[in-house]
Formats: C-alpha cells, structure tokens, sequence
C-alpha cells in the first residue's frame, strides 16, 4: 500500500505487515460508494516537513536555553504548541467530507478513463487532493484549492494500453492544510474498475464483409450482406494494400492525384455479425480492435449488429445478439475488452 | 491486472518537482516578509551587511516584477503552452546557480575576515540574514520554500536574543503571525491574506493555552554548552568619565532600571542616589575606576566590607527589588549603604558599596537588596585609599589649587570647606546646562572661573578636585538620581504599589568626602546649582533643552505635557514592568516557588508527574476547544427562511406519521404523501414546489421576497388543512 520501505526490510516481514495492514485497512474502511470521512477513517501524521519543523523547535529551545532567555523559550514552546493545534486543524479540515463514486468505469484502450469523485462539504475546506493508492497505474494527482460548501468533483483519470477489466485499488485522498506539517490521509475503497476496450484500429470496409450468422439458413440475408459495400458510391480512401483493384478509382489515379479506392455505402437495415474469426489478421489483439473500430462505425451509423466472439452460438456472454443504441454498443465493448 | 509503466509515473513525480512555483501573490508575501523579519534584527547587523541585503531583496523584487511583465506577454501569445510559461516564470526568478555560488563566498568570506570586529555572535546572525536572503534566489522545490520559511522564523528568534522587552516580543509575535500566514497562505491561496492572517492569529490564540502551561510547568534547564554571548553596543554609565560625558547620555529616554519598593514608602526623591560606580583615579582629563590589580589589594583589608549587625533593632531596612535592563556591562545599581538579600544571584559587593554582576547583563536581571540609608559608609579609611583620594596631577588645573589652599585656611573643618565650595557655586553665576561650552583638554580651571556652565559632571569633578587638592579624600560617584514613580498614587494610602523606572537620562554624578567619625559624606554640587534636579527631577528647562537636542518626534517633554499621552506611557510602563519581572525574569527558582505555591512542597517525581499531568490536561483542553469552535462553525450556517417553513412542515408531518427519509428528494416525498394523505397533496405539493423553486432556481431578491411570502402562505393553508383532518 503506501508504505514504501526506503531501507530493505526483508521481503516476508514487510509482506506480512502489508497483508495484515491490508486486512486491517479492509474492515476499517470497506468497499463502498459513498464515504464520509471521520475519525474512524482518517490517518494523520506528521510530513517530512512537520518533522524538520519539530527539529527546528527544538533547536529553538536549545537557542532559549543556552542564552537563558524566557522570550526565546516561550517562542520555542509556541511554535510546539502550533505544531499541536495545527494537527487539530488539520483534522477539521478534513474530516466531515463526502465521497462519492461509481465503481465502474468504461472507456478505451490509450483513452484517458475518468472517475469522477462526488466530494459534498457542509463546510469549506482547502487543500483537497486526490490520486489512485497505486502510483504505478498512470494517472495524476487531482487537486482542489478550495472546497466550498456543497458539492464539487474530482475527476481521477486512469490511462491503459492493454483492454481488460483493471481494478485500479483505493483512492488516496490527502490534505496538508493547514501548514504542512500534517497530511490528513484517508484510502477510500469505492472498489474502482476500469473496463478497457480494445483500442480501435481502422479496418476498411473492403478488407471485411459482414457475414450473417452461419448457421442460419437465412439465404437472402446472407446475400444481402454480401453484398454490402456495393450499392452506393460514398467516398475515396487512400488504397490500402490487399483491396480488390476493381475499386480502384481509375479517374484519379490516372490524373495523377494518387491512388484511391472507390468506397460504397452499404445497403441498411440487415442483421449483420461481427466475427471474431472473420478479422483479417492471426493476432487475437488486433482482430479484437478491428472489431472495436467495426463496433463504432455502425453504432455511429446507427445500424443493427450482433457479436459473435466464440464460435458456440449458445454461449451468451460471448454471442450478442443484433441490436442497435448505445447500451448494445457499451455491452459489444466490454465483451471485448473480457475476451480471453 | 494492474498496468506497469514505471518510466512514465516516475517522469510524472519528476515532473511535479519542477512544476513548484509560488503564485505571484505568495511571492510577493514570502518577499514581504522577508524585508520584516530582517528588519527586524537590523540594529544587530552591520551597515555593508545591511547593504548587501538591501540589495538582494531589491534585486528579487526586480526579479519578480519582470516575471509578471513576462507572463503577461506570454499570455498574449495564446498559443504558448502552460508548462512552457511556467518555466519561463520559475527561470525569471532563479539566478543562475554559479553567479549565486560566487555572491555566496564573497559574502562569506567578507563575514569571516570580519569576525573578529564584530564578534562570533554577531557573525553567526550576519551568516544567518545572509543565508536567509539568498535563499530566496533558488526556490526551486516547495522544501526550499519551507527551509526559507523556518530560516525566517529562525532569523526571528535570534533577534530575541538581543532585546526582550514587551514591545519587541509583540513584534516578533505579529511578525510570527506573519510568517505563519505566508504558510497558510500557501496552502489556501484562495482566500485572502486578510483572513488567513486571522485564521492564523486565532491558531496562534488556540496554542497560547499550552504555551503558557509548557512556559509555567516545563523544566529550566542549565544552558547545555557555551554560547556566545551578545555584544552589543555597552548602554548607560562608562568606567571613564569625562566632565560633558553624562550630558550625552541625557538625552536618552531608554529605560535603565526599575525599583520596586513592594508596600514600603518610597525615599524622598533626593535620597535616590543610586550609585554605580565610584571613581576614584584622576589624571587630569578624566576620572577612571582603579584597574583591578590595586582592587584587590584593597580588598583585603576587610574593614572596609560593609556588613550590618542584624541585632541592631533601631535601623529599618529598606527592602526592595531591582531590576536592570541589558546594558551589556557589569555594574549594577543600589542605594548606598546595602547588602543584597540573596547572595547566591551572582551579585558581588565590592568595597565601595557597589554592586558587580558576576556575568555582562545581556538580559533582565533582577536581584534584591537591602539598604540602611542612614548608616555611614565605612568609618575606616585604609591608607592605601586616602592616597588615591587625595592623589591629583599638580599643576593641571593652577587656579583651582590655588583657590583650594586659601580654603583650607579659612576652611579648617572638612564640611565647612564643602559649605563654603557650595555657596559659591550657588551664589556666583553659574548655571546648569545640557549643553556646556566646549572645554580644552578638559581643564576644569576653565569650567570653574571662565564658562560657569556645565553639567553634573562638571561641577562633581570641579568639587572633587578642589577638595582633594585642599587636602580632603574626595572621589567622584557616578549612578542615576531619582526615578518616575508609576503607580497608584495615593499618599495616605499605604499599601501603594508601584515601582519606580529610572532612565538614562537619570544618569547623574556626585562626589564624596571623607569626613573622620562620619565616614564618606555624599556631597552633590549639583544640588547648589540647581536645586530642582536633586530634589524633584528635571526641570522644564531642562525637558525642553532635551527635546530641542533630541529632534524626536514625540520627545520626552511633549509626552510629559500631554496628559493622555504621559498616562499611556505610564500604563505601558507598567506592563513593561510586569512582562520584565514575571515573564523576562521567570527563573527556575521562580518556577518551583510557584509550584509550591500551588501544590504545596514535595518530591521531584510528584513535581514532574504534576508537569505531566498539566501537559496533558492543557492538552485535552486544547482539543476540546478546538472540538466545540470547529462545532459551532458547522451549526453555524444559518438555515434561509424557506428552509425552516419546509422543516416546520415536515416536523409537522412527522408527528403525523410521515417522516420523510434524508436521502428522498422533495419531489419523491410529495408524491409519498400524496399517496398516503389525498387530502394534504394540493396543498403540500405547492408548498413543496416553492420550496424546490426557491432552493435550486436563481431568483433575483425581488422574486425571492415574493416566492417567500409565497411559501409562508401556504405553510398557513397546510397547517390549517391539517387541523381539519380528524
């Protein structure tokens, strides 16, 4: 967890302290959505700062005490006293806070993923920081100067190449108001995950005909899919090695102005499926982007689609059934991003 | 599950470290303060010192007023990056680090090859101010700006070596607050300074509570090594004077000592000769202390050590306590003839009834003594002391011999020569002035048939000298004359408290004869020229002569004619007086008299569980006050008066039988009720879409006003249907 060990501690002990602080942590403060922050779950203690401070109050009591001067000293054990309300204030400042967030988070691969934290005070608070517990995971410390009273959000960010589901840990929240002597901390568990799309890799229509599910033995659909991408002229794309030359805009190539290929709008209204097997590549990771890119286009063009990712038709999590919208596309991605 | 990518998240923490950079608004503030707090120790530094740092400061605030010009243009360029900008800002104020290197051991070297002028002290606190500005220039990280911080608090705290008095330390105290505040300020940039000055003052309030109990309970301690001590400029009385030399320190209004009587009467003012020093060598020019080697011979002969046989029930002593400000030199001031009450203070007597400090008083020290005012000073003179009291350099000043051996013809008595001296200074014209004529090679014949016009100084070693060649022991006492009384002032009153404050302006200078059977006899010149001075103070002339010298704004003499002014002086003094002797002087004697006091006598491990138990009760007491103000403050936000409407509905409600849940909006609640009471619902409804209208939409107050007397009324509708249902 937090605690890095700057001097080696052998590895069994400092694996045994984090299980057990682990363990700890857990009952102390469990996975919820909504966390307000009090004495049970706050931990303070003094920063680097704090501690050369409270060597500096020493050295200036050692200053009073060789000189034997009253005033040097009453300054000494001022400056020990500020040191103690100011842990007080630090506590206040921090403790009555309101967390909240959603534990799930979508979004694609390489994309920046955001957490958005609810933070609700009754008061004003300053100094509010927060950042995931892991600091391995790429993300960045969000910061809030000033929390005035209501609501205001915290918006984490999370970052990854590699699709999944990615439980991304506790979230650190600390505040070094009011000196910065003290770091208020708390890890909040709001059991934050990240489902990860493959990224999408653009695949042209011409590398790729949709195929209607093979077992069906719907002849006129499997036609009509077929013949996608062939009724009406809708763009020039840059040729792309591997493309029929019969869709080579001859026009243009001949005036010089590159070499293109013709691109049609496919016929709508069909059910169509996304294969797996049908991507043309051998690498699973890139098929599955090819169909994350597929996913997106006809969601935007808002066509009917299915999913198919396992070649069992029964198997519900892996076959989708054609639909259209938002939801079916978030449910098509997070197939993906689960494939394994 | 996790994703690894160390390279990036540790160029991320690289990165944060070099995005540290104080908004311009704390810089400016760390810069402020930074001009305070080295204003503060100013007096302790030298004037090249001094000089460099002005120049430093100067030279950041040039710094920081081209960063603005800088981002300025940068912002005008929109296409800049932010990052970019704020590099551009941190290189606008950070100088290149060999250009610093090269100023920081030219600085050092020049505080080296001085330190041996200036003291080890005072090249300490030159190294510190030094270190404390040049930091500025590379405030690279946010723990350079917290090193830079604790520099100043420290620069702060040394300052408090070198004076303590009540002002001073309120200084100090607000530029404490100050310094917190830039700190604060840091971390809640959004606020003011204003109100983070004043958050920062009520933490500081907060902490005086333990503060207090650690400064009451908490050990004193004996000094663990040797420090050096401070060596500022010697205040007050010199072991040498020359005849103008008091005149000079006349002018000073600075405190020198305090005298508290307790509930004794004070002496009448001319009996407040508060003697110093005795000098008893003269060379012509000048009167000096013997240099101590003859001291010591003197020394042994113990009859001229004053003691009092405590049976003699007849004398009174007077008991009273001193307190010195730091003059910076050893001697210490007391009513002739005395003994000090307790002796282990580090408090010599010597031999002609002075008092020496064992150590140079560089802080308040008080001390106790008693003194027998009407006892004669030694009846004994030792032959070694008769010659030096009778020794003069023949010849320096002709006229004055002469005069004095046609006065010890017609003078044979010792006193009646003194008389004789006196009436002449009285009757002839001679006048008492701060500023005398100036006199070559000191020649008193000068002062004494030419010019007539001198101070105390003059006219006591005028005095001193003409007896002496008349053949009389004489020697000149320098100390203070008087005092100002400060404190209640009612005469039929006995218990009267108050203490008298002596300034340097009280600094005066008398002479002493030997009379057989009477011992030294005080004889003070002064008293023929100017009566007033010895028996009541200064004069106005004389009050008015020193303001004119002085060109001060508020000089002595226009406070002393404005009374509300004088009172406020007098209070302050008071304070002053209190602050010295209970917190300046707050010893480790006092401190377990005080715990005696309070808990009675006991073992040291009582006495340290009780400092232990104090702590820990100041602090509770701490937290728990803390508890109730963070409390309240929440309490605080006063409900608007649609909000209490709605929970008087609902209190209502509640009893009943609806209770609406926190968590359920009033939407949602309305509908519940509508469900549960068909015949609440209109009327609830509306008073709930008021509510929901006034809450969340933006209203101007017109409408506001409006919407409220909106809501009141149909908080009446609903009371009164709800009166109606059975």
């Amino acid at each position: 967890m937090g605690i890095m060990p700057a001097f080696s501690i052998p590895e069994s002990v400092s694996g045994f302290f984090n299980r057990n602080f682990e363990r700890w942590l857990s009952k102390r403060i469990p996975t919820r959505d909504e966390h307000q922050l009090n004495s049970r779950n706050i931990m303070i203690y003094p920063t680097r700062f704090g501690l050369s401070y409270l060597g500096f109050v020493v050295l200036v009591f050692f200053l009073g005490t060789n000189y034997q001067n009253n005033i040097i000293l009453l300054f000494s054990y001022l400056l020990a006293s500020v040191f103690i309300s100011v842990m007080l204030h630090s506590f206040y400042n921090f403790s009555q806070l309101r967390f909240y967030s959603r534990a799930k988070q979508l979004g694609y691969a390489d994309d920046l993923i955001y957490f958005p934290i609810k933070v609700t005070a009754d008061k004003t608070h300053y100094d509010i920081n927060a950042h995931f517990t892991d600091r391995t995971l790429i993300s960045q410390s969000e910061h809030i100067a000033q929390c005035a009273q209501g609501s205001e959000e915290i918006k984490l960010t999370y970052k990854s190449s590699k699709r999944g589901k990615h439980y991304l840990g506790r979230v650190t929240v600390f505040s070094e108001y009011s000196l910065g002597l003290f770091k208020s901390k708390t890890v909040l568990d709001f059991g934050h995950y990240a489902i990860v799309y493959p990224k999408a890799k653009n695949l042209v229509a011409g590398q790729y005909q949709f195929s209607a599910q093979p077992d069906e033995p719907n002849m006129e659909s499997y036609q009509t899919t077929n013949s996608v991408g062939t009724d009406d002229f809708s763009e020039l794309k840059s040729f792309v090695r591997g493309e029929s030359r019969a869709r080579t805009a001859w026009k243009q190539l001949a005036k010089g102005q590159g070499h293109y290929s013709k691109h049609y709008q496919a016929s709508q209204g069909q059910l169509q499926w996304l294969k797996l097997k049908d991507m043309p590549s051998n690498d699973v990771e890139t098929q599955l982007a090819y169909l994350s890119f597929l996913i997106g286009e006809l969601t935007a063009t808002n066509q009917a689609f299915g999913l198919s990712l396992s070649a069992d038709i029964n198997n519900e999590s892996m076959n989708i059934a054609p639909n259209v919208g938002f939801e079916h596309q978030q449910a098509c991605l997070t197939a993906l991003a689960l494939y394994s | 599950m996790i994703f690894f990518n160390k390279k990036t998240s540790s160029g991320s923490v690289g990165k944060a470290k070099v995005n540290f950079c104080l908004s311009r608004k704390n810089a400016w503030l760390l810069w402020l303060c930074q001009c305070l707090n080295i204003a503060v120790i100013a007096l302790e530094l030298s004037t090249w010192m001094l000089a460099i740092i002005s120049l430093s400061l100067a030279w950041q605030a040039l710094l920081l007023h081209n960063s603005r010009d800088r981002i300025k243009t940068r912002k005008k360029e929109a296409t800049v990056k932010h990052s970019n900008h704020l590099k551009k800002q941190q290189q606008a104020t950070i100088v290149s680090p060999i250009l610093l290197g090269i100023f920081a051991l030219l600085g050092c070297l020049a505080i080296a090859l001085t330190a041996k002028e200036v003291g080890i002290l005072a090249s300490m606190v030159h190294l510190l101010c030094f270190s404390y500005v040049l930091k500025a220039f590379e405030l690279k990280a946010r723990r350079d700006f917290y090193q830079l911080l604790l520099l100043g608090l420290f620069v702060l705290a040394s300052s408090l070596i070198f004076r303590q008095d009540l002002l001073f330390s309120f200084i100090t105290l607000t530029l404490l607050v100050i310094n917190l505040s830039v700190l604060l300020q840091f971390f809640s940039s959004e606020k003011t300074f204003a109100t983070n000055i004043k958050v920062m003052a009520v933490i500081l309030g907060q902490s005086t509570i333990l503060a207090v109990v650690l400064f009451l309970v908490f050990p004193r301690l004996s000094p663990f090594w040797q420090m050096p001590s401070a060596k500022s400029a010697e205040t007050g009385l010199s072991d040498t004077v020359k005849p103008g030399d008091i005149a000079n320190l006349s002018r000073s209004t600075k405190l020198a000592f305090r005298a508290d009587f307790g509930q004794q009467g004070i002496p009448n003012y001319s009996q407040l000769y508060w003697r110093a020093m005795v000098l008893e060598d003269y060379d012509g020019r000048q009167w000096t202390r013997i240099k101590a080697a003859l001291k010591n011979t003197v020394k042994q002969s113990p009859s001229n050590t004053f003691s009092v046989n405590p049976n003699d029930s007849d004398i009174v002593p007077l008991n009273y306590q001193v307190t010195v400000e730091p003059s910076f030199q050893k001697y210490l001031f007391a009513l002739a003839p005395a003994i000090a009450s307790n002796a282990s203070n580090g408090i010599r007597a010597k031999s002609d009834f002075t008092f020496m400090s064992s150590k140079i008083i560089t802080q308040a020290k008080s001390y106790q003594l008693s003194s027998y005012l009407s006892l004669p000073l030694s009846l004994v003179l030792s032959e070694h002391s008769r010659t030096v009291n009778l020794n003069y350099p023949e010849g320096s000043n002709p006229r004055l011999e002469q005069m004095a051996l046609q006065l010890k013809h017609n003078y044979p008595d010792a006193q009646a020569r003194a008389q004789a001296i006196l009436s002449r200074i009285n009757k002839q014209n001679y006048s008492y002035t701060l500023q005398p004529p100036l006199l070559i090679n000191n020649s008193l014949d000068q002062f004494f048939f030419d010019t007539q016009a001198g101070f105390c100084v003059h006219y006591a070693s005028a005095f001193t000298f003409i007896m002496r060649a008349s053949g009389i022991p004489a020697r000149l006492v320098t100390g203070y004359l008087g005092g100002e009384y400060n404190g209640s002032n009612n005469e039929d009153d006995y218990s009267e408290k108050g203490h008298l404050s002596i300034y340097q302006y009280d600094a005066h200078a008398w002479s002493e004869i030997w009379v057989k059977d009477k011992g030294w006899v005080r004889v003070d010149p002064t008293g023929a020229v100017d009566p007033e001075r010895v028996n009541s103070g200064w004069s106005n002339e004389l009050l008015q002569e020193q303001s004119k010298l002085n060109n001060e704004l508020f000089s002595l003499y226009q406070m002393k004619n404005i009374a509300w002014l004088n009172s406020l002086r007098l209070q302050f003094d008071i304070l002053d007086y209190q602050w010295t002797r209970w917190v300046i002087g707050f010893n480790s004697k006092q401190q377990y008299n005080l715990l005696k006091h309070w808990f009675g006598k006991m073992a040291s491990w009582k006495f340290a569980l009780i400092i232990a138990i104090a702590l820990v009760i100041s602090m509770v007491m701490l937290m728990l006050f803390l508890h109730l103000f963070n409390r309240s403050k929440v309490k605080k936000q006063p409900l608007s008066k649609w909000q209490l409407v709605y929970q008087k509905a609902l209190g209502k409600l509640a009893k009943q039988g609806i209770v609406k849940p926190v968590a359920m909006t009033v939407n949602d609640f309305s509908k519940q009720v509508r469900e549960q009471y068909p015949e609440l619902a209109i009327v609830f409804t509306r008073l709930s879409v008021s509510y929901n209208c006034l809450s969340y939409q933006i209203l101007s107050t017109d409408e506001q006003l409006k919407h409220i007397v909106k809501i009141q009324e149909q908080y009446r509708d609903f009371v009164q249907t709800l009166k109606k249902q059975p």
